[in-house]
């Protein structure tokens, strides 16, 4: 997957952008913690299983103690194994046929953007880079469940994932 | 027994293997006490807040073997912020400084840099032995000072720490005049090893009996290092996926056919199947089997593999073996002491891998089953009294069942009676952990029956505060206490507020404490330890709730014999922590 950008203002640098960073830390931290309560809501669950009175694994956190060593191995088989996809469209302004894109097969933000400018063409800023962006230079927005278009980057990926409809590259000086 | 020349007593104290029966002698009189402290090679320090690094090593100048604990078990599920403390860093300092021959280190869930990791190579030329675990704070750029500057280490185990990646280097800082490793355990590691100086090390250090490789060891790696080691005892494999039958899948298992002192195996990461079948030539041989790591391989694999392990006598092993599998376990492995059952199945879809009968089956086919951590789907009381029954000899036994609060689904009743007949039968039980839906009762059959309980850990469980009160007043050898969920409150915190004098440590979190009651509690001990952990990142102080946010940590403070300086905190200024 190549990654080199074609011109000199590639802004999609993941040690500016902590939300970018895939292992941002290894220490635990409570994104760390987060972004496995939030996986539990992107799983197979089937909560009707358990009886409405009765707590539900979803909601608790740190639960079931195990430790975190024991619980990335089995996320990331379960991963692997269920080849589950989760296609969204992708528009460009000013394109009117727009793209599709299975945001399960990126592990992060990086990933992601790498392969929109390549499928686009195009710069995709970051939204914390202080740099005043160039002209045709575009950021990546989406929108979320309540209906609202936000831009993409500021949360983490999981919580991203949980709550994208769609994507719209939109051009920088329209933000 | 007035006058007895310190020699013998000495020679009689060296008997002494537990650290509780040497801090006993200690007490009896100041010539003991100081026979004790002058003869005392291993130390261990079970709370590293209770006492200072420099009173221990003043204390115990001759010591050789140093271990200490930090954070709290809970810890372990993410419970605990990363910035709460546990630093390694004093301890090393005043080793450094006072016991310069210290030769082992133990630590358990605390943090340790790569300054800290340095300084330790630097500062104790006998040093052998390093032992790490749930640890976290350094990279393995502090793994490259141990190899480089250690000369005669022996150990260096690393045991399911965080450890930051920062290159694949380190292994290769071993000089080649090391040959002094016998044990080598960098399973945790997440990135890269070196595999052909991995190869070169094990190739020159003939003592080399335990292994434990992480994931990016290839099996060709494996096989080469199989055939240079093949008096290994304990392996950890790296990787165990083949492509195919190919030739290194025949050269694996003729490794292993080799290997006739292989006792131990784990690892299995990325195993596939039918790899397991390299593995079967070794199987009569094996005590301890730890597939907790395998998730791909499914029942009826894990089962065949089983059924050739009749010596076992410590299986840890993921709930996909299945009610069935463990059918097959309990007949096989008769000398089955430990078991350990772990969930697959973390996103609560509801797949029922282990019931009730897997536990039953496993009591009446084990008789000298002594240990258990058992993540089940459900439990019955019947199943329980049955497996107390069977199995009297439990210190350990630990049950998580998977959906909190969970009652026996046959009678619809709470596991109050189960439980009961476990603490009933079980005279010798030291750690307990309860699930399920449970009553105030349960908590009263603890108090009356777990005489020797030493660890209790209580999730979503109880009535009234009568609960706790229960344990706090019963069980007379409690030494750590740890409970999450659970409706006590200020009543219960305060009722016996001596007992925490005789325990190790309290945590309690989602429970129905104020702050105003650990105030008092902290106003009424000054001696203990009374700690909050707020993870709001706000003002709530003047929160007189708990909310989920707050966390109590209470743990003893040691005054040592002669009553002199009394620890008084000087930790770091962590954030968001409030000493009460």
């Amino acid at each position: 997957m190549g990654d080199q950008s074609n011109s000199p203002s590639s802004s999609i640098d993941s040690s500016s952008h902590p939300a970018l960073c895939s292992t941002s830390s290894s220490f635990q931290t409570r994104r760390d913690l987060l972004s496995t309560d939030l996986k539990l809501g992107l799983g197979l669950s089937t909560s009707a299983l358990h009886g409405s009175s009765s707590k539900q694994r979803e909601q608790l956190s740190h639960w079931p103690p195990i430790k975190p060593l024991l619980r990335s191995t089995l996320e990331e088989k379960v991963h692997r194994s269920h080849s589950k996809t989760f296609f969204v469209k992708v528009y460009m302004e000013g394109l009117p046929i727009g793209r599709k894109l299975d945001l399960f097969s990126h592990n992060g933000y990086d990933s992601l953007m790498r392969t929109l400018r390549r499928m686009f063409r195009t710069t995709i800023i970051c939204p914390d880079t202080s740099r005043v962006p160039p002209e045709k230079a575009h950021v990546l927005t989406y929108e979320d469940k309540e209906g609202d278009w936000m831009m993409v980057g500021d949360v983490p990926w999981e919580l991203f994932l949980t709550t994208v409809k769609r994507l719209k590259i939109t051009r920088a000086d329209k933000c | 027994m007035t006058y007895f020349p310190e020699e013998v007593v000495e020679h009689i104290v060296d008997f002494l293997g537990s650290h509780g029966d040497r801090n006993a002698v200690s007490t009896v009189c100041k010539a003991w006490y100081q026979v004790d402290r002058l003869s005392r090679r291993s130390v261990f320090v079970g709370n590293c807040y209770a006492i200072r690094p420099e009173r221990v090593v003043t204390r115990f100048p001759e010591m050789k073997s140093l271990t200490v604990k930090g954070k709290p078990h809970f810890a372990d599920f993410n419970l605990v912020p990363y910035d709460w403390g546990g630093f390694a860093q004093p301890w090393i300092e005043a080793a450094a400084r006072g016991c310069p021959g210290l030769e082992e280190l133990r630590l358990k869930r605390m943090v340790i840099t790569d300054d800290d990791l340095e300084l330790l190579s630097c500062s104790f030329p006998n040093f052998k032995s390093l032992v790490l675990v749930s640890c976290e704070g350094f990279s393995t750029d502090g793994l490259a000072e141990i190899a480089t500057y250690c000369r005669g280490l022996r150990e260096l185990d690393l045991q399911e720490n965080e450890v930051e990646d920062h290159g694949h280097q380190w292994l290769s800082c071993f000089p080649d005049s090391c040959t002094s490793l016998v044990s080598l355990n960098f399973a945790c590691l997440k990135g890269e090893v070196n595999a052909s100086a991995l190869e070169r090390l094990v190739a020159r250090c003939p003592n080399l009996r335990s292994l434990k490789l992480n994931h990016s060891i290839p099996v060709e790696s494996l096989n080469k290092i199989l055939a240079r080691a093949p008096h290994l005892v304990d392996l950890g494999t790296g990787s165990f996926t083949i492509d195919n039958r190919s030739e290194t899948y025949h050269r694996l298992i003729n490794s292993f056919f080799r290997c006739k002192s292989l006792r131990s195996l784990s690892g299995f990461w990325d195993a596939s199947p039918f790899c397991l079948q390299a593995v079967y030539p070794i199987c009569a041989n094996l005590t301890v089997l730890n597939l907790s790591y395998a998730p791909a391989i499914q029942s009826a694999d894990l089962t065949k593999l089983v059924g050739f392990c009749f010596k076992l006598q410590k299986l840890w092993v993921l709930d996909c073996i299945g009610d069935k599998g463990l059918v097959v376990v309990a007949s096989t492995c008769k000398e089955l002491q430990e078991l350990r059952v772990f969930p697959s199945d973390v996103y609560g879809a509801g797949i029922t891998a282990v019931t009730e009968e897997g536990l039953v089956a496993i009591s009446s086919g084990c008789p000298k089953l002594n240990s258990l951590l058992y993540f089940c789907y459900q439990m019955t009381n019947a199943a329980l009294t049955t497996v107390a029954k069977n199995c009297p000899h439990f210190t350990r036994f630990r049950l998580c069942i998977l959906e909190p609060e969970k009652p026996d689904p046959v009678t619809n009743q709470p596991l109050d009676e189960g439980f009961g007949a476990i603490v009933r039968s079980c005279k010798n039980l030291r750690r307990l952990s309860v699930s399920g839906l449970l009553t105030d009762q349960v908590f009263l059959y603890i108090g009356m029956y777990a005489e020797r309980l030493e660890m209790l850990s209580i999730a979503f469980a109880g009535d009234s505060d009568k609960g706790m009160v229960y344990v706090l007043n019963g069980c007379k050898n409690l030494r750590k206490l740890e409970i999450r969920d659970c409706p006590f409150g200020d009543a219960a915190l305060l009722k016996d507020v001596a007992k925490y004098e005789t325990m190790r440590s309290l945590w309690m979190s989602s429970c129905d404490v104020t702050l105003g009651g650990c105030k008092s509690l902290a106003a009424k001990m000054p001696r203990l330890n009374v700690e909050i952990i707020n993870e709001n990142d706000g003002t709530s102080e003047s929160k007189e709730n708990l909310s989920d946010q707050h966390k109590l940590v209470l743990c003893q403070q040691f005054t040592s014999v002669s009553n002199d300086i009394m620890f008084t905190s000087n930790d770091p200024d962590v954030c968001r922590r409030v000493r009460l």
